[in-house]
């Protein structure tokens, strides 16, 4: 992309362009709160990052996370969401455990 | 017959649920019948003395889904008014945490409408329960939302 390169050669032409970044929103809920410590995170992230690539770095942190991935559904934007699903910037993920209303 | 969404009241309330207003905002003079559900904070969980319960939501979300299944409730039952509310924070026992009020022309919609608006709250509403109990707290267990698979992707063409 002209832009991107243009504005880090003029910043500093010797720093070989790297890949671009993106900003989301990361929310736990129930019992994953309890184990990351907070309900709400900002993660800078690769721009083709997906859902599963946000969660993993929490992993890496609270290696407990790992025993709940396969009971837990994600959601982008308030939308449930595919682990898959590639985000973008100011995207709002949530990592959401059995849900047990009513 | 006025079907309109704007009748309806989805709530995420934090006070006790006024059950008798909502009650009577379904009720409408063609209508001739309303159900409701009540459901309010057991004293045991499998056997366990409860001492209170504790909620809390992905707000902006369950809100959402509780619209959705209002929509879906237009869609698939002839009803007239939905009220649906679920209250968030500490409960008492005896306390009511969910609240929903359908009313329609006939009976038969109105009861089939109320009980596809609970069970379908209770399996995608992100809504989440912790039980405190004598000698300590658990998360309930619950049910899992059905979330999209991972993207389909696309086959060699042969």
């Amino acid at each position: 992309m002209p832009l991107a390169r243009s504005r880090i050669a003029g910043y500093n032409s010797n720093v070989t362009p790297i890949s671009q970044t993106i900003r989301v929103k990361v929310l736990f809920f129930g019992r994953l709160k309890d184990v990351v410590g907070h309900s709400e995170d900002s993660l800078e992230i690769a721009e083709t990052s997906t859902i599963e690539q946000v969660f993993a770095p929490y992993v890496a942190r609270h290696p407990e996370l790992a025993k709940y991935r396969s009971s837990l559904v994600a959601s982008r934007n308030q939308e449930f969401a595919a682990w898959d699903t590639p985000l973008g910037s100011g995207d709002e993920v949530a990592f959401l455990p059995p849900v047990s209303g009513g | 017959m006025a079907t309109s969404l704007h009748d309806d009241i989805y709530q995420l309330v934090r006070e006790p649920i006024d059950v008798a207003a909502l009650a009577g905002h379904v009720r409408a003079p063609e209508d001739g019948a309303a159900v409701t559900f009540d459901g309010f904070v057991r004293n045991q969980s499998h056997n366990r003395p409860t001492l209170y319960l504790d909620y809390e939501a992905y707000e902006s979300m369950a809100l959402g889904k509780m619209r959705e299944i209002g929509a879906q409730l237009h869609e698939r039952f002839v009803i007239h008014r939905v009220a649906m509310v679920h209250r968030l924070g500490r409960l008492e026992i005896g306390e009511t945490s969910v609240f929903i009020a359908v009313s329609a022309p006939h009976r038969g919609a109105a009861f089939d409408a109320c009980r596809f608006a609970i069970d379908t709250l209770k399996r995608t509403v992100p809504i989440w329960k912790k039980e405190y109990f004598e000698d300590g707290a658990v998360w309930a267990d619950g049910e899992l939302p059905p979330a999209p698979a991972a993207t389909p992707r696309a086959k060699p063409a042969s």
